[in-house]
Order: structure tokens, then C-alpha cells, then sequence
């Protein structure tokens, strides 16, 4: 039985009167693809901002890797999401000055030591070897995703976060994303946490859960095939 | 590539990204430095300056025994009467100014009187290159006396029909002396009415040696008031009296004080408002890059190696501001200290790193409101935008 690299009891994020993410139960098991579903403001991003140590719970337990998130204070959760978090962003959030391959340098430089020929591999794994010195200006919005996944990934994290990666993608793009990312996956062994809109997005994943106003309200296994 | 190194690269790259903003920081920082750096020039270059045009107006420290009734004075100023014999030993005076630390030109003198033909007139004995050097303002018919020589006051020599090259005759207590007039000196002042001699042969005729009634010292103008030296050297010479000049004292240190002070004051108001405008532009450059924050304190960044980026960036534009600053500032200087003194106010080095601390102060504290932002900056509400 697989270890289980997220675990939550009781998880509960406020802001101020509005109650985000009411008490919530759920456990990921190391190396899931995990899809969230659920209309906008039902607490997704706010869950996968919790597990990635980008935001404070209000109440509840929440351990990642068996650590207890809650203990960390600032500096110790950009410690912990340089070591353990990779996150793939809908509007890629590529700094606009850098080129490909500075961009994925700089996850370097805050994890240890800008490698350069280590982030040349990174960008040809996702398959823009030719594509290096180019700025985000000059990629489609495809490849831009693309480098957001050679940044995310560059420090072999344990845990894949994507926020809608493929919510700005066309259908050509957005399998060939999914696709790279489930190759990957089975390179890297990560856990993949991804939030989206699309239920064919989602059914790429193990496990579909849907969330409703703060609450996990349903949850889908994918059938094993064969 | 190491970190230091990726940071100076990340920090070169988002300035040259902005080069609009950076060049703007850049014009103001070198402005504030500039500014600072030719006032700072000026104001040294003018207490030399001042200094220089003080000595043309002779000495601005007297030491005249205690017992001695002695009013001070220099050029066209009254100098007073000798009401009883009263004198300073010379090695007292010698040992006096070297333990008080007071580095000044001095002039030795000892008056007298002695017999010219059937008059007496006042004599002064005196160590004449001091005297070329101390009261440059004298005006001398002929030469400066060799030993055995002597010169005498325009006043004087009319009087008894002398001129260069005549032989006088001095009587004192002793067996007179006979003295060749090597030049007639004008100043305008009661040195037309002396006869001036070595001042060891005074000392001789007079059977005085060692023995000085006043010397006279030039303290150079260098920030500490002459009131103060006067004081220092008082306190060596309990048997004397040390006073100032106070015409030429005062208002040499106080133009000079209130001329510094009216510059510092500029100088703090330029500060003032470039330090506002590094804060207004910095700060707009800190929200214009949230997102960018956001994303880097997102990947992993603490608030520390965010602060050190943005540390770097100011530090980087400070230096450069204060280098371009310095030299601007020293073309400046050049140009005011040529059009008000006449004079060119010299390399100043020296000054180099003022100008460059002075502007990379104002970079870091212009930035440290904006600093102050990115450490608290929240990654998640400035990834969405707000």
C-alpha cells in the first residue's frame, strides 16, 4: 500500500467572514494524479494553495510528506516549496526578461545552484531544445506552458501542483501538456495535484474530486484498466 | 554559474529590462551626488581658499607678556602702547606652541628704543623672513637687510632725510652701533614710524637675549575657532597674554561657517527630495513587479533572498549613480570654484568614495519602504493580480 504524501483532517481556510475551505478530510497517496474539480469560488485553489505551502489553514491538521505544514512560518514554507513543489500556473507567470532557459535557472537558483546544462535538459524533455534563448514574448502559449513545466519540475519536487495548466490551451496544446506530464510522471514519480474546470482534463487523472462551496461533496476512481 | 553570480546576472537583467526607470534612478541618483559632491569640493576648496586670503591680512593671534599694557592690532589697526617693560621668553613661547599642538606662521618681535642722533625713535627687532611671510602687504623701497643691516619706516626716513644705502649710528646702554640702511618699508601703519633690525642684534644692544614683548601668529583657518586655539595656547603660557584679532578672526570664520552652512543646507534639501523620488519610482517598480515577487516567493524564495535581490538592485544603481555623480560633480566644482575664486580645485580622489556613499545611502533608504513591501508581499494575492 502506497505511503500517503498528503493528509488532512478537519482543513479549514477563512478569509475573514467567508469560509473558503470548510473542514475537510482527505488523504493523497505518493505518486496519485489527483484531478480537483469545481465551479469557481468552490475552494479549489484555495486547497491546492494549503498543500503547496503557499497559504496558512485556519484550523485543521494538514501534513505533507509527513511533515506538519501548520508548524512552518514563512521562510519555512518557501524552504518547503522549494525542496518539495513544483506548481504549474494557469497564465504561466514566466518573468518576461528572462529567456527559457534563465526561467527555468532562476527555480534553480532558489533551490540550490543554477545549472545550466541541467536546465537545457529540463527544456528539451519537454521538447523545446530550440527554443532556449527565446523570451516569453516569443512563445506561443503552448510552449510557455511547456517551460512552466520544465521550471516546475527542474528540482525533482515530489509533489506536481497545476492550477487550470491547460486553462488558457487549446485542445492541441492541452493534450499535448497532459500527455508530457503523464510521461513525466512515470519518469519522475511525483504526485500531481490538478485543479480544473474541464472533465476531460480531469479524467487524465486517478482520482477526480469535486468540491462545492468548501466542501468535497463527490469523488470518482478511475477504473483500472485491463 | 554560481549564485553570486546568477544574482548579479538576474539584477543586470531587470534593470536593463526597465532601462527607462533605471535610467531615470540613475539621473537622479547622479544628480544627489553630484550636488553633494561639488558643495563638498567648494566648501573644502574655500577654506583653503579663505585661509589663503586671511594670511594677507597678517596675523590673527598676539602673545604679549601679562605685565605689559600692550594693545594688539595688524596693518591700519592701532597697536596700542608699551607701558612698562615686561618680555616673553622665547623658549617659553617655542615650548608653548609645540605642546599645545598649534600649527601656525609666527613673528618674533622685541621694541625698544634707541638713540638716532639726538632723538630716540621706537626700534623693532625682528626675524625678516618671518616678517615676508606673515605681513606680505609691506611695501620696501630697496632690499631686505642682510646682518648687520637694517630697515627703516617710510615716516622715519623722511623725517631724518634717510635713504638706502645710509650708514645710521644706534645708541643704547652700550657702545654704539653703526648699521647700513638696506631698504625704506610703507605699510600704512605705525611700521612707518619704527626702524626694524635683526632681531638678535636688538636682542644684544639691548642685552635682552631670549627676550621677545610680542610675537604674533597666523592660525590657519581649518574649521576650529581661533577662540579656542587661544584658549589651548592660554593655558601654556600662564605668564602670558594670548589674544585674538578679532576683526579679521571673526569674520573670516563666521562667513566661512555660514557659507558651509547654507551649502549643507542645500545640499540636505536635494538629498531630501531625491531620496522622495528613489522612494516613488522604487515604489512603483515594487508594484508594477508583484506578480514577479509573487512568483519567485512561490518557486521557493524566502523574504530575505527577495530583499537581496532588491538590496542588490539598489546597490547596484547606487554605486553606479555615485561614480557618474562623482565625476559630474567634480566638473561642477571645477567650474564653480574657476568662476567665484579664480582657482582650480584640484583633483579630489579622496572625495570619491563620499560621492559613492552618498549614493548608495539614498538608493537604500529610497528603497527601503519599497523593501519593506516585498517582504510582506503575499504570494498567492499578488499571483492573482490584486
Amino acid at each position: 500500500m502506497a505511503s500517503m504524501i498528503i493528509e488532512t483532517a478537519g482543513l479549514t481556510k477563512s478569509y475573514g467572514e467567508i469560509r473558503a475551505l470548510k473542514p475537510l478530510d482527505l488523504t493523497v497517496p505518493e505518486g496519485e494524479w489527483l484531478s480537483v474539480m469545481g465551479h469557481s469560488g468552490s475552494g479549489k485553489s484555495t486547497l491546492l494553495n494549503l498543500v503547496g505551502g503557499l497559504d496558512r489553514p485556519t484550523a485543521g491538521m494538514l501534513k505533507v510528506g509527513g511533515e506538519d505544514l501548520l508548524g512552518r512560518d514563512e521562510d519555512g514554507l518557501a524552504r518547503f516549496r522549494r525542496e518539495f513543489v513544483g506548481i504549474i500556473f494557469q497564465q504561466h507567470h514566466l518573468i518576461p526578461y528572462l529567456n527559457a532557459l534563465e526561467n527555468v535557472m532562476l527555480a534553480q537558483y532558489f533551490h540550490s545552484v543554477p545549472d545550466e546544462a541541467e536546465a537545457r535538459s529540463a527544456l528539451e524533455r519537454v521538447g523545446l531544445g530550440h527554443r532556449l534563448k527565446n523570451r516569453p514574448g516569443e512563445l506561443s502559449g503552448g510552449e510557455q506552458q511547456r517551460v512552466c513545466i520544465a521550471r516546475a519540475i527542474i528540482n525533482s519536487p515530489r509533489l506536481l501542483l497545476g492550477d487550470e495548466p491547460t486553462g488558457n490551451l487549446d485542445h492541441g496544446s492541452t493534450t499535448m501538456v497532459l500527455e508530457l506530464l503523464r510521461e513525466l510522471r512515470v519518469e519522475e514519480r511525483f504526485t500531481i495535484i490538478m485543479v480544473t474546470h474541464n472533465q476531460e482534463v480531469a479524467a487524465w487523472g486517478d482520482r477526480t474530486i469535486y468540491l462545492d462551496d468548501g466542501v468535497l461533496v463527490r469523488e470518482e476512481k478511475k477504473l483500472v484498466e485491463g | 554559474m554560481n549564485r553570486r553570480s546568477w544574482l548579479i546576472h538576474l539584477v543586470f537583467r531587470a534593470l536593463a529590462h526597465r532601462a527607462g526607470r533605471t535610467l531615470l534612478l540613475l539621473a537622479v541618483l547622479a544628480m544627489a551626488s553630484s550636488l553633494a559632491t561639488a558643495l563638498g569640493i567648494v566648501s573644502f576648496s574655500m577654506g583653503k581658499r579663505v585661509a589663503e586670503e586671511v594670511r594677507k591680512y597678517g596675523a590673527n593671534l598676539v602673545v604679549v607678556p601679562n605685565s605689559a599694557r600692550l594693545d594688539v592690532g595688524s596693518g591700519g589697526l592701532n597697536f596700542g602702547v608699551v607701558s612698562e617693560p615686561a618680555y616673553l621668553r622665547q623658549e617659553q613661547v617655542d615650548g608653548a606652541l609645540t605642546k599645545s599642538g598649534l600649527i601656525a606662521e609666527r613673528s618674533k618681535h622685541l621694541r625698544g628704543a634707541l638713540r638716532l642722533g639726538s632723538a630716540d625713535i621706537l626700534v623693532e627687532g625682528v626675524d625678516f623672513v618671518e616678517i615676508r611671510r606673515l605681513f606680505p602687504w609691506w611695501q620696501l623701497q630697496g632690499g631686505w637687510p642682510a646682518p648687520g643691516q637694517v630697515v627703516v619706516g617710510s615716516d622715519l626716513a623722511s623725517s631724518f632725510h634717510l635713504k638706502v644705502g645710509d650708514t645710521v649710528e644706534l645708541a643704547g646702554a652700550g657702545e654704539p652701533v653703526r648699521l647700513r640702511l638696506a631698504g625704506i618699508v610703507a605699510t600704512g601703519g605705525e611700521e612707518d614710524g619704527l626702524l626694524f633690525l635683526h632681531l638678535p642684534e636688538l636682542q644684544k644692544i639691548l642685552d635682552l637675549d631670549g627676550r621677545l614683548s610680542t610675537v604674533r601668529l597666523l592660525v590657519p583657518a581649518d574649521g576650529v575657532s581661533l577662540r579656542v586655539r587661544a584658549a589651548t595656547l592660554q593655558q601654556f603660557l600662564p605668564q602670558a597674554r594670548v589674544t585674538e584679532v578679532r576683526q579679521i578672526a571673526r569674520t573670516s570664520e563666521g562667513l566661512l561657517a555660514k557659507v558651509k552652512l547654507l551649502m549643507l543646507l542645500v545640499t540636505a534639501v536635494v538629498l531630501l527630495s531625491a531620496g522622495s523620488s528613489v522612494t516613488g519610482t522604487m515604489s512603483t517598480a515594487v508594484l508594477e513587479r508583484s506578480r514577479e515577487i509573487g512568483l519567485m516567493k512561490a518557486m521557493g524564495g524566502t523574504r530575505w533572498e527577495l530583499l537581496r535581490i532588491f538590496a542588490a538592485e539598489a546597490l547596484l544603481l547606487g554605486v553606479a549613480g555615485g561614480v557618474v555623480g562623482y565625476l559630474l560633480g567634480c566638473g561642477i566644482a571645477q567650474f564653480i570654484t574657476w568662476t567665484v575664486f579664480g582657482v582650480s580645485a584640484g583633483i579630489t580622489l579622496w572625495y570619491a568614495p563620499v560621492s559613492v556613499g552618498v549614493s548608495l545611502l539614498l538608493a537604500l533608504l529610497g528603497s527601503l519602504g519599497p523593501m519593506i513591501s516585498v517582504f510582506r508581499l503575499d504570494p498567492v494575492r499578488s499571483l492573482r493580480g490584486e
